[in-house]
């Protein structure tokens, strides 16, 4: 699917969001180059890259907190570009949640429904209701100091939802927390928000959390959009090197490209033939040099010389508890090592450091791009 | 952990040197109060007997309690006025981009260097030129413009130290920006700004070199008055008024300190 | 944002205030250029001959006094101030943080003829110090301090102390203690970490002190005016002299200006030699 160019156009729901080439400057630099973006209702789109890659940018586009320079802005299908934030009926959630400190919980929460004029009981009602959903009920007459960081950011959480927001956004929310928080803390808000039904953009530079919570992620890299997919697909079918580097861990292996069918083509790697997509070798001529893109958990290891394998020497190896990070060298095949995931223990005595071993690669999920400096 | 001789010494001497220096900023301190004591007309020291008459003789004084009025009236408008200003334009610039911002700032900045009496000068010779009298007008603005650099500083640290993502996040709840800045920045910025507002009154209350230029006999505030006095007399009225002054400074600050966080509000305290 | 509310509002009134400034000094610097007319209040054409008259030898050497005397507080008085900020910074203590930091900075509110009035009574020779000394046989006639400028001095550093300790001590506040632990772990001596990491890091702090120090002696007037007792001529009681003693007011402009082009030279200056010394701060 080409990079930049609308997406979904069988969206079975009406699009809650939606970007039609939203570009943003910061002088003479181009923060964000032409995202276009339909984000159906109910549904969880991430936006993931790097820092610096445009996704808090078009977060702050859609909140109202930047104006564009180019493009245009669709709430449940309302023209908001020059709408400002204040009456786009969104409800964000911040990195460090932004909490007032000058009022208590049920103050904070209570904050947007006092803005809208809501009657003192309603509001009272709906606070409590925002308190229990997030679990904090009895915690009202809270200081926000007081608190520990997941019940900030819960606070943060029931105070963007009891306006009932037509998007709820939330900018990199868990980075503050420690990891063992932010792994019930990520489960919790999927339920609220599943629950809820209601439409979330989630920035984060985590392609983990991106992976686990999304309904849809789009890769940002360098301003631009770069692929939005389904969590698997993102996986399994990256749309170009940037995305297939920067989700998951990648292995880069010298190739070369063989015969191509319609949508598939046949490439050699130390003369053992493998499948790939052929949609981004379209410019790339038969029997030119190619990368071929094999994730560590798609290698399996063999006593070396097995027929259909590469030879290599194991160099490392890293217990990571449920499974084990085997390193090996292999210079015919990379610059770098090449990094085979294996399960359980008895990999490490196996497969010991400085013997020689078979490399097979599985023959589905793997992907080619053409060789870095040649046009993508 | 005992640490090795010369680091001790070093630690010895350095706090003989602090305690040398504090001393030396607290000496007229006590030298004054021990002057406003003295019973005699003449000071010497040590004083052969001691009376509050001197004190008497301070609160008691015309030119002091109308100088105390002048310079009390002049003190809150202009602290006032300078208050408004200040957090208004600091707000200004640390938000937005305008033009003439810099030359703005500079010339609001400049009573730091330009000399006091070249300030007082200046406004005696508009007054004198444009026909305006020297009333408290005048003497109100010479103050508000000598304080509103130390207003100004007050609040752009304080609005430095806030988080704009509240505003957002009070703006995304939908809050005008009128809204927002009545219940969210407003609130946390009174601190910062009751501090700036005590600063400029301290300041404004004591300041005595442009108020020379621009008072007259019926306007003089308490400094002015001071001066004149000392010019004339040589007896201890002058030391007790200052006991009272000093006293009443410490207390004022002191109280700033435990309520305000004099250290954060000069910014000399690590952590925002 | 692009949105700038309250924009009109908040700047407004600050540009009035301005404009009065500007106003004011703008009148200095007309003035400067009128003919004085002896006996008058109203001045006369335009001339540059006040601006002739500064090269008269008693304003020459007003203006050297005025510098040396800027000079000699500021040096002085940031001698006396580093260790004061530096001890105010890193105290653990919380009571003594409070102690030194009230100390410091109470004389900055008290105005500077309440300070001047005090230092009389402590120089004066039948004041605090003569009294102790002689009490203690150590002299037998008073020492002159009052009329000095021995005596400027000393009262010129207290009125500037407060403000230099408040500059030092916000320029070492954010200097993290870690950096002289670090060069402490790398084996240099508390003296010598102090003279490679924190001394450095503080130039900037320095320099605004300096400047600051330089500035408030310049514009101090009750000081050398009392102390100084007529000895002691400065660029602002020869201004207050000028103007109400015999009302030459186009003079007293001339001197201002003549000031203030001293004060952004003299300051300009000592902002290029602090550079290099301020760039050892950056790395």
């Amino acid at each position: 699917m080409p990079a930049g160019s609308p997406v979904i156009e069988d969206a079975p729901r009406r699009a809650a969001v939606q970007l039609d080439g939203v570009t943003k400057k910061f002088g003479g630099s181009v923060a964000l180059h032409e995202a276009w973006l339909k984000i159906p209702s109910g549904e969880f789109m991430t936006l993931l890259g790097p820092s610096g890659c445009g996704k808090t940018t078009l977060l702050n586009l859609v909140a109202g907190f930047l104006d564009t320079d180019g493009g245009e802005i669709f709430i449940d299908g309302t023209l908001v570009t020059e709408t400002p934030a204040h009456k786009r009926e969104i409800g964000i959630v911040f990195q460090n949640y932004a909490l007032f400190p000058h009022m208590d919980v049920a103050k904070n929460i209570g904050y947007g429904l006092r803005m809208r004029g809501v009657p003192k009981a309603e509001i009272a009602r709906r606070v409590e209701q925002a308190l229990a959903l997030v679990k904090l009920t009895g915690y009202a007459d809270r200081r926000p100091r007081q608190l520990s960081g997941g019940q900030q950011q819960r606070v943060a959480l029931a105070r963007a939802l009891v306006i009932r927001p037509k998007v709820l956004l939330l900018d990199e929310p868990f980075s503050a927390l420690d990891k063992n928080l932010r792994g019930s803390m990520q489960v919790e808000l999927k339920e609220i928000q599943r629950e809820l039904g209601v439409t979330t953009i989630f920035v984060t530079h985590d392609q983990g959390e991106a992976l686990s919570m999304s309904d849809r992620i789009a890769v940002m890299s360098a301003g631009r959009i770069r692929q939005i997919a389904t969590p698997d697909e993102i996986y399994r079918r990256p749309a170009d090197r940037f995305v297939a580097s920067f989700v998951g861990d990648v292995n880069v292996l010298k190739a070369r490209l063989g015969s191509r069918q319609s949508s598939e083509a046949v490439a050699t790697v130390g003369g053992i033939p493998v499948i790939v997509p052929a949609g981004p070798l379209n410019d790339v001529a038969s029997g030119a040099a190619i990368d071929l893109f094999v994730r560590p958990e798609h290698i399996q290891l063999a006593p070396a010389g097995e027929a259909g394998t590469l030879r290599g020497t194991v160099s490392t190896h890293i217990f990571q508890g449920g499974h084990v990070d085997v390193y090996v060298e292999a210079p015919a095949l990379s610059r770098d090592r090449i990094l085979v995931r294996l399960p359980g223990v008895d990999a490490i005595t196996r497969w010991p450091v400085g013997g020689q071993v078979g490399l097979r690669f599985g023959t589905t999920d793997l992907t080619a791009f053409p060789v870095e400096g040649d046009p993508a | 952990m005992r640490q090795p001789l010369p680091q001790r010494l070093l630690g010895i001497s350095g706090k003989l040197l602090i305690a040398a220096i504090l001393g030396f900023i607290i000496l007229p301190a006590v030298v004054v109060t021990i002057a406003a004591f003295n019973s005699k007309a003449i000071l010497t020291f040590p004083p052969s007997a001691y009376s509050f008459r001197w004190f008497e003789r301070a609160v008691s004084y015309g030119d002091f309690k109308k100088g105390f009025q002048a310079g009390l009236t002049v003190t809150l408008w202009a602290s006032t006025i300078a208050l408004v200003v200040g957090a208004a334009f600091a707000f200004a610039i640390n938000r937005y981009q305008f033009k003439f911002k810099r030359a703005l700032e500079g010339l609001l900045l400049s009573p730091l260097i330009v000399p006091h009496f070249t300030i007082g000068l200046g406004l005696l010779m508009l007054a004198a030129q444009t026909g305006l009298p020297r009333g408290y007008p005048l003497i109100v603005f010479c103050h508000v413009v000598l304080v509103l650099p130390f207003v100004m500083r007050c609040a752009y640290i304080s609005l430095q130290n806030l988080d704009t993502r509240l505003e957002l996040a009070a703006a995304s709840l939908g809050a005008s920006p009128l809204k927002i800045l009545l219940t969210v920045t407003l609130p946390l910025l009174v601190p910062g700004l009751v501090s700036g507002w005590l600063f400029a009154a301290i300041l404004s209350f004591n300041e005595f070199t442009a108020s020379l230029f621009v008072t007259t006999q019926a306007t003089q505030t308490l400094p002015v008055a001071m001066y004149n006095y000392v010019r004339e007399y040589a007896d201890p009225t002058l030391a007790a008024l200052s006991v009272i002054y000093i006293v009443v400074t410490a207390v004022l600050l002191s109280l700033a300190n435990a309520y305000l966080g004099l250290g954060k509000v000069l910014n000399v305290e690590q952590g925002r | 944002m692009t949105r700038r509310p309250f924009l009109g509002w908040f700047v407004s009134p600050a540009g009035l205030v301005a404009l009065g400034l500007a106003a004011a000094l703008a009148a200095v610097f007309q003035y400067s250029l009128r003919a004085y007319i002896p006996g008058s209040l109203d001045v006369g054409g335009f001339t540059l001959g006040n601006f002739a008259d500064l090269l008269k030898p008693i304003y020459g050497s007003a203006f050297l006094q005025t510098v040396a005397l800027c000079f000699e507080t500021a040096v002085i008085t940031l001698l006396l101030g580093y260790p004061l900020a530096y001890a105010l910074v890193r105290t653990r203590n919380k009571a003594l943080k409070s102690v030194i930091l009230i100390i410091a900075v109470t004389p900055l509110f008290l105005g500077e003829v309440v300070r001047t009035y005090s230092w009389m009574i402590v120089l004066g020779n039948n004041g605090f110090i003569n009294s102790v000394l002689m009490g203690l046989g150590l002299i037998q006639k008073p020492v002159q301090f009052m009329f000095t400028s021995f005596g400027v001095v000393v009262a010129l550093v207290h009125v500037t102390l407060p403000v230099m300790v408040i500059m030092l001590a916000a320029a070492l506040s954010h200097i993290d203690r870690d950096y002289e632990k670090a060069a402490e772990s790398l084996g240099a001596g508390p003296i010598r970490a102090f003279l490679t990491v924190t001394l450095p890091l503080s130039m900037p702090g320095i320099i605004a002190g300096v400047t600051t120090a330089f500035a408030w002696t310049f514009s101090a007037f009750a000081t050398p005016q009392l102390i100084g007792g007529g000895r002691v001529n400065t660029i602002s009681t020869l201004v207050y002299q000028l103007g109400f003693a015999s009302f030459n007011f186009p003079f007293a402009a001339t001197l201002s200006v003549a000031g203030l082009a001293l004060t952004l030279v003299v300051l300009a200056l000592l902002k290029r030699v602090m550079r290099p010394l301020e760039k050892l701060g950056e790395h």
